[in-house]
């Protein structure tokens, strides 16, 4: 995770550096020999041109004979068996008694392997004893540092012990163990010296220090020694393979010499011999145990197989290790991500539950802030950025981020417009839930020191030479202190793993969310449609006997009205008029239940025509009251179901022309346009509504006053009310009692739709959660 | 003007269940000046027997006019409508849908059925008298019905 600001001078260059084919290099270190041998005779057909130093044999008298002339007939018999068996590590190392001249010998370590062209190599180093290092003393070597390893607590100690290990078996003057990071620059974790030798812990090395080839060839070759850094390497005789006319492949062999511009890091280091050990971690280079010597010194083989072994075993621990410091807080993690799946599978929506437990949400992945976004709605947690920075970053995110799961410890390096709350949002884990739906974890920028061994943006410097331009590696490796910036702490693998977890949890809960959804759906439109049935019966069973006894009563006056007396007749009268008003609440109750979102096509329509059908039916009663009528803005269109609209404007209308005052009515239409929705206005300068009544007169049957004041149903507002809901806006009433009233209702621009996309208080019921809309 | 008074009187067909409204319909027509026969049935299986001459209404004469109530007992006024409408016999015979109901989707789907009208009872007495003697008036005396 850990990213660096470090910019390379030279680019150019240092992809050459990249790309430079080690392998290729046909040079040997000097301090042994090797044999390319063409099976199955095991005739020698390339040497190292060192071969008179050490054999007393010319390379081009080398390459005339075959291995067994060379060896021993018993050793010989003993190397041509086993090179045909596929594993060579039965035969290696082997101790080779090579003949000098006459009955002289010399005692080499013999290791054999094939190079990837399937080539069989044999590498001889002068051995420094004439006995194995017996099995025994290998393994109490092993088994000392691992009882140590095993009483050490914490990764950090047991990197040193590490070092500390590996310095008292090779006495190396210094000794470091030096991890990768993801970007492949690297830092020494743990270090072993001589006292006055400057250390080199904790400092970080960039990538180009161990450059992508070399990188690799530490992963196939797990052990390299270079024994004399100053040495004049040897090269094979002759150069080309004579069966392939190619240099030999060298990968694999621990004599090839090192690329020289590694060599003259090391000369600039001060260092005179090098052994490294690679630590490999499912397959993947995770770091090396170097070891530095001031002066040449030779490692013998098996020493050096004991140290990889050593490596080997320990570094198994230090994954372990690794996982178990990891152990406890994955424990808590996982503690909490159950906790808010309870949560989330508790409550009405996954959102409620998720902020439910505040800290529990931050401490999942350590952060400072949460946001969830879902529908277009922000639950915001701890300290975030606002609202609408974040609106722009998850358009950013939705945009350029494809994984479900995205995590950055630098948002300002890839998205610079958080260079502006790099305070809160340094670092950010991003979930996608579905499209635009976010849960979005922050940590704040913290400024941080990287410790560099010499300045990382000089690593190398290009020299002009007769030969031409070649990369030579700085010369200073001295404390070079370099600050991060716009860089939050990086995220664990384990929070983010917790992350991965969660969504998967989310993701199940909202499917299942939405199924259930979908039954309540079902179970709406089903009520739905009973309630339009009851509509009907309203409209016409109810209706019915009413009408009856209305027409009877009337019947009854009609045919002996000359035969009742007063008394009689106003007894009819009560009864009509009950009736009456029962068919008129009957007919306003109807108008109500039909005041519905569903099966009315909200279309564009224009709010003049809607108003102009509504004053034509009002005609009557505007001239009845001499009523002025001004509109004073011109009307928009807009998307609306003109019927209602027309409902509603007429309700209005009515309802001021009924209360009015002594004066002549006058009722004033305007409309303004505000950013995203329409607000209406209808005035009146009749007798006013006292303000503690205005919330009360959109109730559906309530009144104000006695009907024989001002007859009416007590639905007229309780109508418009539903009828502006339904078109998700909002209707008011500004008054005071004797100064009029004036009634103020709101319209969304796009119509409702738009306003289901982008609030969720239109689907209160679904994620919506607790507010009332 | 078609007034022709040797003529049989015409025969409306009143369907109707509620004895209420019937009797309402005839204290309408009480003191008419027009001939008429006023035959009721009182749900839609009988209004379909009569007008295909069946069992009890065997003997009797086909209606010149129908007044359809819509909400009836054991065949509604819809489906006897739509079988008077796609019946060739019956079709020509006027239909007039008189009910209570205001509904729209009633209104709507009476006319796509073919009714020659559809009238709202009215609350109001006076008005529904009126309603009943126009529709007598007009059906039987101003309009020239298809010949039986």
């Amino acid at each position: 995770m850990k990213s660096t600001s470090v910019k390379f001078a030279n680019v150019t260059s240092l992809n050459e550096l990249e790309r430079q084919a080690i392998h290729t290099s046909s040079l040997v270190q000097p301090h042994g020999v090797i044999l390319v041998l063409q099976e199955p005779e095991l005739k020698i057909v390339q040497v190292t041109n060192n071969s008179y130093s050490v054999f007393g044999i010319r390379p081009e008298e080398m390459i005339e004979r075959t291995l067994e002339e060379l060896l021993d007939p018993f050793q010989f018999e003993i190397i041509q068996r086993g090179v045909k068996q596929d594993n060579l590590d039965f035969i290696n190392p082997t101790k080779m008694w090579a003949r000098k001249q006459g009955d002289d010998y010399v005692i080499f370590d013999g290791v054999f392997h094939r190079n990837t062209e399937g080539t069989l190599i044999l590498e001889l180093e002068p051995a420094a004893s004439q006995e194995n290092i017996p099995f025994l003393s290998f393994y109490h070597l092993a088994r000392a540092s691992i009882n140590q390893l095993q009483e050490t607590a914490s990764l950090k100690d047991f990197c040193q012990i590490i070092v500390q290990e590996v310095r008292k078996v090779t006495g190396f003057d210094r000794v470091m163990l030096y991890k990768f990071d993801e970007d492949d620059h690297g830092a020494v974790i743990a270090e072993e010296k001589l006292d006055h030798l400057e250390p080199y812990l904790n400092l970080h090395f960039p990538a180009s220090d161990i450059p992508k080839p070399a990188r690799k060839l530490f992963s196939s070759n797990w052990i390299r020694l270079i024994p004399d850094a100053y040495a004049e390497p040897v090269e094979l005789f002759p150069l080309k393979n004579p069966q392939s006319d190619r240099p030999v492949d060298l990968t694999l062999s621990i004599l090839r010499s090192p690329y020289p511009c590694h060599l003259e890091y090391l000369h600039n280091m001060g260092v005179g011999a090098s052994l490294t050990i690679s630590l490999i971690e499912n397959g993947k280079l995770w770091g090396l145990i170097a070891c530095h010597h001031l002066t040449p010194k030779y490692v013998p083989y098996e020493l050096r197989k004991a140290c990889e072994f050593l490596g080997r075993v320990i570094f198994s621990e230090i994954s372990n290790r690794e996982e178990s410091e990891d152990y406890d807080y994955r424990m808590k993690l996982t503690q909490m991500r159950s906790q808010l799946i309870n949560n989330m599978t508790q409550s009405e929506n996954f959102v409620d539950g998720l902020v439910k437990d505040e800290s529990s949400l931050l401490d999942l992945t350590a952060a400072v802030g949460a946001a969830v976004c879902f529908n277009g709605n922000w639950t915001l947690v701890g300290e975030t950025p606002t609202e609408e920075e974040l609106n722009f970053l998850v358009q950013w995110l939705y945009k350029n981020i494809e994984e479900e799961v995205f995590c950055t410890d630098s948002l300002a390096e890839i998205y610079p417009e958080a260079d502006a709350y790099k305070n809160v949002a340094s670092g950010l884990i991003a979930m996608a839930i579905s499209r635009r739906n976010y849960v979005l974890w922050f940590r704040p920028e913290v400024i941080q020191t990287v410790n560099w061994g010499g300045d990382p943006n000089n690593a190398y410097e290009i020299i002009n030479s007769e030969v031409g331009q070649r990369l030579s590696p700085r010369k200073s490796f001295e404390l070079w202190k370099e600050e991060v910036r716009l860089t939050s702490l990086p995220w664990k693998q384990v929070e983010i793993n917790g992350v991965k977890e969660l969504r998967r949890a989310i993701v199940n809960i909202v499917l299942r969310q939405a199924d259930e959804l979908a039954l309540l759906a079902q179970d709406l439109e089903r009520s739905n449609s009973e309630l339009k049935r009851f509509a009907y019966v309203a409209s016409h069973d109810l209706q019915e006997p009413l009408n009856h006894v209305s027409n009877y009563v009337q019947l009854l006056e009609m045919r002996y009205g000359d035969r009742l007396d007063e008394d009689a007749k106003d007894f009819i009268g009560f009864a009509v008029d009950g009736v009456s008003l029962m068919q008129t609440l009957i007919d306003d109750v109807l108008v109500y239940s039909k005041v519905d979102t569903q099966g009315s096509e909200f279309t564009m329509t224009e709010a003049g025509v809607a108003l102009e059908q509504a004053l034509t039916n009002l005609q009557k009663r505007i001239r009845e009251n001499n009523a002025q009528i001004i509109i004073s803005d011109p009307l928009p269109t807009l998307k609306a179901d003109n019927t209602q609209l027309m409902q509603l404007f007429q309700n209005l209308i009515v309802n001021a022309i009924k209360f009015r005052s002594a004066a002549t009515p006058e009722i004033e239409i305007g409309v303004k346009r505000q950013e995203d929705e329409w607000l209406f206005s209808v005035r009146d300068n009749g007798i006013g509504i006292d303000p503690q009544f205005s919330e009360r007169i959109f109730v559906i049957f309530q009144r104000l006053h006695t009907r024989d004041e001002y007859p009416g149903t007590g639905m007229g507002l309780a109508i418009c009310k539903k009828i502006i809901e339904c078109h998700r806006g909002k209707i008011w009433v500004e008054s005071e009692l004797g100064k009029g009233s004036t009634f103020y209702f709101t319209i969304p621009v796009g119509g409702r739709e738009r306003d289901l996309r982008n609030g969720r208080k239109a689907k209160n019921y679904s994620f919506g959660g607790g507010q009332q809309s | 003007m078609t007034l022709e008074m040797d003529e049989k009187p015409k025969i409306i067909l009143l369907v109707e269940d509620n004895k209420a409204d019937i009797r309402l319909v005839q204290e309408a027509l009480k003191n008419s000046s027009i001939t008429y026969q006023m035959e009721t049935v009182r749900d839609g299986v009988a209004a379909m027997a009569y007008l295909h001459q069946e069992g009890e209404y065997a003997d009797v004469l086909r209606p010149d006019l129908i007044v359809l109530d819509l909400n009836l007992p054991k065949k509604d006024g819809r489906e006897v409508l739509a079988e008077i409408k796609n019946n060739p016999q019956l079709k020509r015979i006027p239909v007039i849908v008189l009910t209570t109901s205001k509904n729209e989707d009633d209104i709507y789907q009476s006319y796509e059925l073919n009714a020659n009208c559809f009238i709202t009872k009215s609350r109001n007495l006076n008005q529904l008298f009126m309603i009943v003697r126009r529709i007598e008036e007009f059906w039987l005396t101003t309009v020239t019905l298809p010949p039986q």
